[in-house]
Parts: structure tokens; sequence; C-alpha cells
């Protein structure tokens, strides 16, 4: 697995192997081996990398690991790679919310006409013996609710209609 | 792996709302477990003490290693039957840990109508020597039982899953080489005999334990003859005259640290070895579950907000996130143990029905056990769905299930209708363990819609014969059928009558299904094989 990290908000891909006797660190300039002994303080450690000896002290958190170094703290946070390199959801958002099963309509909760944030419940809907909420897909004006309280609707009704967003 | 990013809001009315009624179930639960575990007559308790004898739960104490955990299965059984009379269906079992190795634990309560079988108790320890089957676990029986119930025999002795199943497991247990181990620290009369002799070593506790086909006032009753209970079936005699006992035990001190010596004589045989992780604590508070989980059962929920308070560092790797999406699947860690994870997000459709039956193939594939959360209405209805072949569907989803070789668990957490129970590793299909959450409800239907529906068939039989019904009346014929109904889909009816392993707090779900995981272990897993997927 490759590992991306983000140094004091740079990126750094690298990856920390092992070859049996010690630890490797391969970069995309290349591998380096280093070592790293507890010194005895808290947080304490001795780093060997290149011939250089570094006294340093860890301080690791669940989000980001600070290293203390040369008298500067460094921030070295974890990137996930998976996530990482989904890169940007490039889906828009529909205008419709589409009727995924058969049902009715329990209650609903906006009118035309009304602003929603996205998220906000705009219709209850039963179907299956379960009631789900069904929210705004995006920030927007509602143009058209076509059902009313207790009404039926079939699979892929358009349920709500928010206006076209201006650009 | 990564995290799930929760979306619940702990100040919201709504959570704060639902979180307010999951505490006040879990109050009057954890109180009727309370009393099922600990709440006698005063006669009851006088009488053990008269006897000399320990209750069930300081013998465990004596037993199990110190600080380790009980897996106690169905605390609640039997707690809707014999007007509430039978506590636990008098007798307590589960997994504990006995130096050091898993084992199952038969014990009878004799604080409860002297350990006599009830029908539910028969059910309970056969459940009981299934799992020690199913996950190859050695069994420390601890016997203190007054025999069968006799106004309910027909209840407790003939059928192929009552009394005779549980000599017949002990003897399916020896056979395959699983040891057992038998405390008699009562009598042990009759079919009751049979327990510590099918074991592979039992120990008498001196002057309260004794084995006989026939007590004394059977035998006088029999042939005339007079004997005293221990000459007739006493510590002394069976250890020293019959051999039908090995160990003798002066004390019920001494029983017990006798029974751990010998457990840490058997062979230990390695665990099967699944894919692990380092144990991580999940990320979101397991407590915050009361307030995810609807007051109203019929209110949707995002099974993935539950899954980030029970597994591992709320850590999930989804699997086909986009397609079939009312079915989650995914790979998870619980206690550092693999585990692949179907959950549903809504009734079952022909996608998600499919999904299903790939992602069980694929943990089948690479031996990683499964765990089931349901919260399932069924699988979809309606021509539409009829004409895509769901019934088709739903068969390949029970074929790739109901066929897979890994170990399988399954949580209740909300509802549990009709097929989709079955999909979704209901009781018939072998979860290794299946528990329930206090305010999930299981049946064929909803209450709702079983009642109007047999309230419907009433009211046009009635119009057939011309008689025409006024509201009242369509009411009353309506109502103590929902009434009815709705009890009985209640987890305290499943629990009662053993559809389940137990009620569980939910923010204990991540431990017991650790430890089942644990223990599933113990046993190895098959190469993967199947019936015919209809395609």
């Amino acid at each position: 697995m490759q590992r991306i990290f983000q140094i004091d908000g740079e990126e750094t891909e690298c990856w920390l192997g092992h070859d049996g006797s010690r630890f490797v660190l391969n970069t995309p300039n290349g591998t380096v081996a280093c070592q790293l002994d507890p010194t005895g303080l808290p947080g304490g450690y001795t780093l060997r990398a290149k011939g250089v000896v570094r006294e340093l002290r860890l301080a690791v958190g669940p989000e980001a690991t600070f290293v203390h170094m040369n008298g500067r703290t460094y921030e070295v946070g974890r990137v996930d790679p998976a996530e990482r390199l989904a890169g940007s959801d490039g889906g828009t958002s529909d205008d419709r919310l589409v009727a995924p099963m058969p049902g009715v309509v329990v209650s609903v909760a906006v009118k035309p006409g009304d602003t929603v944030e996205e998220g906000q419940p705009l219709l209850v809907i039963e179907s299956m013996k379960l009631e789900t909420t069904l929210t705004a897909p995006r920030d927007g004006v509602v143009a058209e609710m076509p059902f009313a309280e207790g009404d039926s609707f079939g699979l892929k009704d358009i349920l709500a209609q928010l206006a076209p967003e201006e650009k | 792996m990564r995290r799930i990013e929760s979306l619940i809001d702990t100040n919201a009315a709504d959570y704060k709302a639902n979180y307010a009624a999951m505490s006040e179930r879990l109050k009057e639960f954890h109180a009727r477990q309370h009393a099922a575990r600990f709440e006698r007559p005063q006669r009851d308790i006088d009488r053990l003490e008269r006897q000399n004898k320990l209750g069930v739960r300081e013998r465990l104490k004596l037993l199990l290693d110190p600080g380790t955990p009980f897996l106690e299965f169905s605390t609640l059984a039997a707690c809707r039957e014999y007007d509430g009379t039978v506590p636990g269906a008098a007798v307590v079992t589960g997994i504990g840990i006995v130096q050091g190795r898993e084992v199952a634990i038969h014990a009878n309560d004799a604080s409860v109508k002297g350990g006599a079988w009830y029908p539910h108790t028969v059910k309970k320890v056969v459940r009981l020597l299934d799992v020690a089957l199913e996950n190859r676990l050695p069994v420390v029986h601890i016997c203190d039982s007054a025999g069968g119930f006799l106004p309910l025999q027909h209840g407790v002795f003939p059928d192929r899953y009552l009394g005779g199943r549980v000599f017949r497991n002990q003897v399916k247990l020896s056979q395959a080489n699983i040891p057992q181990i038998a405390v008699v620290g009562g009598h042990c009369t009759a079919g009751g005999a049979y327990v510590p002799t099918l074991s592979d070593y039992n120990i008498i506790i001196e002057g309260t334990g004794a084995i006989f086909l026939g007590g004394p006032p059977l035998v006088k009753a029999a042939t005339g003859e007079e004997v005293g209970v221990q000459e007739l079936g006493g510590a002394v005699m069976h250890t020293s005259v019959s051999g039908t006992g090995d160990y003798r035990a002066a004390t019920e001190q001494h029983a017990f640290s006798l029974a751990r010596e010998i457990v840490s004589q058997w062979k230990r045989t390695p665990k099967t070895i699944i894919e692990t992780a380092s144990y991580e604590e999940p990320y979101y508070e397991p407590k915050e579950l009361y307030g995810i989980i609807p007051k109203d059962r019929k209110t949707q929920f995002d099974m993935r907000e539950v899954l980030a308070r029970v597994v591992d560092g709320s850590r999930f790797h989804e699997y086909q996130p986009d397609y079939g999406t009312t079915m989650i699947c995914g790979y998870a860690h619980i206690w550092g143990y693999k585990v692949g994870i179907l959950a549903n997000n809504g009734v079952l459709f022909n996608d998600s029905s499919l999904k299903a039956a790939h992602f069980i193939q694929l943990c089948n594939q690479n031996r990683t056990p499964l765990v089931f959360f349901q919260n399932i209405t069924g699988y979809m209805v309606g021509r539409e769905y009829e004409e895509r072949g769901i019934a088709k569907d739903g068969a390949k989803m029970l074929m790739a299930q109901g066929g897979s070789v890994v170990p399988k668990f399954t949580v209740i957490a909300n509802a549990s209708y009709g097929a989709g129970n079955y999909g979704m590793c209901g009781r018939a299909w072998d979860a290794r363990t299946l528990f329930m959450w206090p305010q999930a409800e299981i049946g064929v239907m909803g209450a709702d819609q079983a009642a109007n529906t047999m309230a419907d068939v009433k009211i046009r039989q009635l119009q057939r014969e011309g008689k025409e019904l006024s509201e009242e009346e369509i009411a009353a014929i309506r109502d103590p059928v929902l009434e009815k109904f709705r009890r009985d889909v209640e987890a305290y009816t499943s629990t009662s009558e053993l559809w389940d392993d137990g009620i569980l707090d939910p923010a204990d779900t991540r431990n017991a299904l650790g430890m089942s995981i644990s223990a599933s272990l113990n046993a190895p897993i098959d190469d993967p094989h199947y019936g015919i997927f209809r395609l």
C-alpha cells in the first residue's frame, strides 16, 4: 500500500518497508535506510538515516503526529490514499427526487416556492412497512411537489422537483 | 480502511427523544435481567442454604477464570411462560473461560423449582450443546436438578429435540473428541444420570451430589427396597464401588478447583487462523446507538451509523457502494477479527439481493466470517419486481447464505419480517450466535398488517353471511388480534421462546460479537461449496 503523508501542508508519497534488519523508506527519489530507537524519555527517539543522527520527540494524535526536531515542530498527517486519489465527486446533484419504490405519501414538509437547504426533509413516504424521509439533494427552491399526503405513487414517479440552478 | 463519517447530531431533538426512549426500555430490560438472575422467593434461598449448596452464580464464580468475560445465553428464556415462575428456564448457559480455554457451560439453577427440566430448559440446554458442537467447545456441566417437570413431561421427553437430544448431543461431542466434564452438586436422577455418565470426567460433591436411575422413593415403590440417598448413589459409593463417578470432592470449593485442574489437562487445539488487525475501540461512542435507533420502529435509519458504533476504529471498506444500496456490504474488524458485514438499509430489491449473494461468496472465498445486521421488512413485492424475478434473486441470496462455510453471526437490530429474516440469516440458518435488540420485532409480517389481514378475512366472512358491521364492531374484531400480534412480535416473546440467544443492550453488541467470533474459531472452516444458483 502506498502512503501519502502531509508534512506541514505539503503532500509526500512514501512507503515504509523493512528489509529484515531495519526500516527502509521508499520515496519517489529512491530508498533511505533508517532506524528509530527509543531514548527512554517520554516520546523520545534517536533517528539514524543517511549517516545522520538526530534526537527527536514524537507526539501521536488521532489525526496527525507531531515531530519535534532541531527546535522545530513538524505536523505529519496521514492521508488515506483511496480517499485522496478518488478525486472530487464530479457528479452534479439532481433537481428531482425520484421514487425508489411504489408507496404512499405520509406527509409533505414543503411547498413550491420554499427555499430549502441540502439535507432538509421534503416529504415522508411509506412503502413495505417502512417510513423513509426524502431530503433535498442540494440547496435550492422547490418548483413542484406533485403528490399530497395520502396519495399513492409508482416506481420512479417524481416526488419533488427543484427549480433549475442559476449559473 | 476508512472511517465512517457519522452525520448524527447528538444535540438534535430526534436524537434526544430516541435516546430517552431507548434508555427507558433498557432500564426495564436490565431490571428484568437482574431479576431473572438474582431475585428468588425467600423459601428457595433458604432451601439451598439448608441443603448446604451454593447458588449457581457462586458456582460459576468458582469455575471461571477471574476477570474474564462470560457470554451468557438467553437469560430471559421462558420469561413469558409458566406465569414467569421459571426465570432463565431454571438453567444458566453460556461461553466462559476456564484455565485460559473457551468452554461452553450448562449449569442447573436449583434456586428455581429445584432445577427441574421444563420444556424451555431442555430447549436451552440442547441449544447450548449445539453451540458446543458447531464451535467445537469443551463443555462443563454443573448438575443439580430435580429431574423432568412431570406435569409437562410431553414437552420435555419424547420429541426429536427434547430430553433425549441432550444426551445424543453429549455422545456426538465425545465422538468428535470434544471433552466434557460434569460437576455433580445435587441429584442427577433418571435421564439426568446420563449427563455425568456421558461426560469424560465427573466429580461428585460429598453429601449433596448423587447419581441414580431411580431415587429412593421410586425404588421403594418399584421393588419395596428401602435405601438412603448416599448408599444408593452418593459420592463415596460411586467413586469407590460402582466407578460411575471419577472424583469425590469434600466441598463445592474443592469440586471446582478439581474441575479447573482437569480442564487444564486437556489438549489445546490451535484455533483457525483468519485475517486479523490490531484491536481498536470504535471511534464513535457505542452508547450513541440509543439516539440512532428511532423510537418509532417504522422510521428508517442509516445502518452505517450503527456499524460506526460497533466495529474497530469505526472503519469500514464498503463493497459496491453505489449498487443495490438498500443492502450494505463490506469488510470491517471486530475485536481485531476481519468480518464481512451485511446490513439492511431498506427493503431487499433484485439488485440488493444479487449484491448480497455475490458478497457472501467473496467472504467464503477468503474465509471471512459473516455478520448480519437485520432491519428488514422483506423482499419487495409487486408486479414489476416479480417480472424481474425477485423470488429467483432472493433464492440466490439464500443459496449463498445457507451454503456458506464460514461462521455466521446475526444481530436483529430492528425489524425482522418475512423472508427477509431468512435471507439475513435468521434462526433457522445456523448463525453461531443470534442476538436481538430490546425494541426489535420478529414475525411473518408486521403486527398491523397481520391484524388487518386476519380481521379482513373475518369481516368478509360475516359480510357473506349478510351481516353489515359497524365501525365499533370492526374495531372489536381487530383490536384484540392487534393486541395479541403486537405482543407476539416483541423481542421478549422471541427470547422467552429461545428464537434467539438473548437480548442485548445495543452498546454490548460489539463485545458479544467479539466473544462469539473468538469462540467460533475453535472449529475449522471448510472449503467453499454451494448448491445450484437459479440464474
